[in-house]
């Protein structure tokens, strides 16, 4: 019975995969290795995007477009952390303080209750608060001293830093005092700026007559907040020595976790400011992510730039001196080498071992947490059916939030860990946001598992493909070698997906009708 | 007979005012550049024919836009890849006139041809697949495309990245020369695609479209073979595409393979969602808008316009969520309230 309602998927799997031990066949042993190391590769980093999206998309019901340009602002958020990690520390309190004044976003409510004044009046209030404080931010922004670079001089370009990092150059770190605006002021101006735009948007959308808590563990956020942005501030000197003097492996470290943070943080607010209000309108959600996309992508053009860089390798996987290319693994921990001698082979252990690895740990823990957490099991039901989980008394929204920061997370980790392999460039959310999209589509939109099967299936065609683009493929009864061009690559995986939904519209392992 | 003929003009009212006064544009910033009227005719004022060459872009874009809200506003087919039918009969035409040689009659009969086997290739996945999967399989299907226009072994027929360049234009629309019989031909053709539109929506068969946007399941259980009327919105639209293409292709001296991705499609669901989804009048307001306000903020803030404009986009989507023509229409009841109101403090009351 089972396998009779299941023969189809495991059809058109198996046909795939006799497609890939036909195509294997073709291949050296060592080609047949790199190949599928690399297939692997490609579909862990897909599968980092793809995972969260169809977290997202099968929770929320949001088809969220914005999702590679998390992944790509993941990427250069990493990058700014490796690279300039000065500009990061100066960066911090501003967002910080900018994120305190919302943080007591109770007490702006219970403030707007209090007000006896006539609907109009309020909104108009609040309007005017808004529009008071962006002024004042486009005053005070553009005047904090941020340590950065300089587009238009390619000496002090992003390029040419990478490109010093590369080398193993150090870069200067860039000290700044406030010199157009004294700190207290420009802390304390953000601070009303935050507190100014919240309270604003309270006033404008005021609901009468809710019950108020100001107990003082309301507080503790905007508390950390501050003691965080001023501990930044105040060693701020410090604190850039620090990082400029840590080992690349460990500043490697940190912008992972930065990167991802931020991913988390963006996603977050994204659905609590933007997302939260569309819910009741479906099509609505898609074209603001959409619009979300463009704007993110313009942003990272005008602070980063156009041209395209790489963040280079920590050194714990570009070492070359000593027995390099290493033929065992006490050769590789003991020089740290950048490439692995298997089968007769050079494999590049940050690209085809480590991130595999990071994409099996990642797939696993996620796993973990769904089927053993009791917030993985909310997930769960809340992917079968949402307002049921609402009536038995959970607060889904919440978890709705969770859920797409932690989705978000995933694609700006995605971003980062990817970087030192693919590069940096504004197209590159869009293009990983495709390759997620037919991972989807090909493993089943809403399925945990199935984005991890489609993305590796995506990844390792992507790989064969290349590959026979430079060995050529001799078609049967001929002498002909076909050599697909690196234009078919995406193609092929496009026709993957057009297949596989013309036989099995919900995908490999989504749920049948 | 004659009844009939005032009917077509009372109800096409406001398009037919629309063609006359875009047909006098170009006359009266004639006069106001002080060029005469035979210099006008003759394209030689230069304010009229920039503008000119402003509106046969708008209207190329709104025809674009207008077979979008077609497929997507009223029928309910999120389609990704619409810029396909578009970009495929634009480089046709290219293909055909530079490569292929080919007379201008037998170019449009090829088009043609080709937009219904598009919409055919869309319409096989039809009965299969439904929603996200639909949007899903028609960016598969319009990405290959964009792949293959992009890939270089495709280099002497589409010019690859750099795009198709150094088309022969028909000596009678050249649009350097007889720009402004081009800009009455694109603004007749809006017109016309316009007017059909109404129809087609308003038809018996139109009102199943909308009801499947509605309510797929239940305009089945009533009996409607959805399947059908979805093809033939399919049909229709990629027809309307294709001839917006075709124009594309006349008029641009490069056809840049940026028609042919999934940008372009959005840009088309924009322009409908700036105008208001389903309406059809939106979408020549929201062409309108989005090109002007394109051309002045790439004017004035250079690079940043896209930033810009993509803002304007979300706070739409967030604030405007019916777009300009869809909130008019709804408003439309208060506003003649409150016409109202305000004439009766100017007006003497009537007696009672």
């Amino acid at each position: 019975m089972k396998l009779k309602k299941n023969l189809r998927p495991a059809a058109v799997l198996a046909g795939i995969f006799l497609f890939l031990f036909v195509a294997a066949r073709g291949m050296d042993p060592k080609d047949l290795l790199i190949t599928t190391l690399r297939g692997f590769s490609t579909g862990s980093v897909t599968f980092l995007v793809a995972a969260g999206f169809s977290l997202i998309f099968g929770l929320l019901d949001v088809l969220n477009l914005a999702h590679g340009t998390l992944y790509m602002i993941g990427a250069y958020v990493g990058w700014t952390v490796y690279v300039r990690p000065d500009t990061f520390v100066d960066i911090m309190p501003l967002i910080l303080f900018l994120m305190a004044g919302f943080s007591l976003r109770f007490l702006w409510d219970a403030l707007s209750d209090r007000l006896n004044w006539s609907p109009t009046t309020i909104k108009i209030v609040g309007w005017v608060l808004v529009i008071i404080a962006i002024a004042l931010a486009l005053f005070i922004v553009p005047r904090y001293p941020i340590a950065g670079w300089a587009l238009d001089d390619y000496a002090q370009s992003p390029t040419s830093y990478s490109f010093m990092v590369e080398q193993g150059t150090r870069l200067p770190a860039i000290h700044l005092d406030f010199e157009e605006i004294s700190a207290p002021v420009a802390v304390i101006g953000l601070l009303l700026v935050s507190s100014m735009v919240s309270f604003g948007l309270a006033l404008i959308r005021k609901q009468a007559n809710q019950q108020h808590d100001l107990s003082p563990k309301k507080w503790i956020t905007f508390i950390i907040l501050v003691v965080l942005s001023l501990f930044f501030l105040l060693l701020n000197t410090t604190l850039t020595n620090f990082l400029f003097s840590l080992n690349s492996n460990w500043l490697f470290l940190i912008a992972v976790i930065i990167a991802a943070l931020s991913g988390v943080g963006l996603g977050a607010l994204m659905e609590t400011t933007l997302i939260q209000p569309l819910y009741s309108r479906p099509i609505y959600q898609l074209m603001l992510t959409l619009g979300m996309s463009t704007i993110g992508v313009q942003l990272v053009r005008v602070i980063w730039g156009m041209p395209e860089f790489v963040l280079s390798k920590p050194t714990l996987f570009r070492g070359t001196g000593g027995a390099c290319p290493a033929s065992n693994l006490a050769d590789l921990f003991e020089y740290n080498c950048t490439t692995i001698m298997v089968l007769g082979g050079r494999v590049r252990v940050y690209d085809e071992i480590f991130l595999p690895i990071v994409g099996i740990v990642v797939l696993v823990g996620v796993w973990l947490v769904l089927k053993k957490s009791r917030i993985g099991m909310v997930i769960r039901a809340g992917v079968q059916d949402s307002s049921m989980v609402e009536t038995l008394g959970i607060n889904v929204r919440r978890v709705f939030t969770l859920v797409f920061a932690l989705g978000a997370g995933l694609a700006a980790l995605g971003g980062v860990l990817g970087a030192p392999s693919n590069g940096l460039s504004t197209g590159m959310g869009e293009k990983l946001l495709l390759n997620a999209l037919i991972a989807l589509a090909v493993g089943g939109l809403t399925s945990y598992p199935g984005a991890a099967l489609g993305s590796l299936l995506v990844g390792l065609i992507q790989q064969f493909m290349i590959k026979y683009g430079q060995i050529g493929i001799p078609i049967p009864f001929t002498d002909i070698l076909f050599k697909p061009t690196p234009a078919i690559v995406p193609a092929s995986t496009m026709l993957l997906m057009v297949i596989v939904l013309l036989i099995l519209p919900n995908g490999l392992l989504g749920k049948q009708e | 007979m004659e009844n009939k003929a005032t009917n077509f003009f009372t109800r096409n009212k406001g398009i037919l005012i629309f063609m006359l006064v875009m047909l006098t544009v170009p006359f009266i910033t004639g006069l106001i550049e002080g060029s005469t009227f035979e210099q006008v005719w003759t394209n030689k004022g230069s304010i009229s024919k920039f503008l000119e060459s402003l509106g046969i872009e708008i209207f190329i874009l709104a025809i674009f836009a207008l077979s979008y809200d077609l497929l997507f506003g009223v029928t309910g087919l999120l389609s990704y890849g619409h810029s396909m039918f578009f970009a495929v009969a634009a480089y046709l035409t290219g293909i055909a006139l530079k490569t292929l040689m080919l007379p201008f009659w037998q170019v449009l009969l090829l088009i043609a041809f080709t937009s219904v086997i598009q919409a055919l290739l869309f319409s096989v996945v039809l009965p299969r697949v439904k929603g996200v999967t639909f949007t899903m399989v028609t960016l598969g299907l319009a990405s290959v495309f964009h792949i293959i226009v992009m890939s270089s072994d495709m280099i002497n027929l589409t010019g690859a990245d750099v795009g198709l360049q150094g088309m022969p234009t028909p000596a009678f629309i050249d649009p350097a020369s007889q720009r402004l019989r081009f800009f009455v031909i694109a603004l007749v053709l809006l017109v016309v695609t316009f007017i059909a539109y109404k129809r087609f929506v308003a038809s018996p068969t139109g009102r199943v479209c909308v009801a499947i946007r509605e309510n797929e399941s239940r305009a089945r259980m009533l009996g409607y073979n959805t399947t059908a009327f979805k093809v033939t919105v399919l049909l229709i639209s990629s027809f309307t595409a294709s001839v917006a293409g075709v124009l594309h292709a006349l008029y641009q001296p490069i056809i840049s393979p940026t028609i042919a991705d999934l940008g372009y499609t959005f840009t088309a669901l924009l322009i409908v969602l700036i105008g208001g989804i389903g309406t059809l009048s939106g979408s020549i307001v929201g062409a309108f808008v989005m090109k002007l306000s394109d051309y002045f903020l790439r004017r004035y803030l250079g690079d940043s316009a896209i930033l810009i404009n993509g803002i304007i986009y979300v706070i739409f989507v967030l604030f405007v969520p019916y777009g300009i023509v869809g909130t008019l229409r709804v408003r439309r009841l208060r506003t003649k309230e409150g016409w109202k109101q305000i004439l009766s403090w100017v007006l003497p009351k009537k007696a009672e």
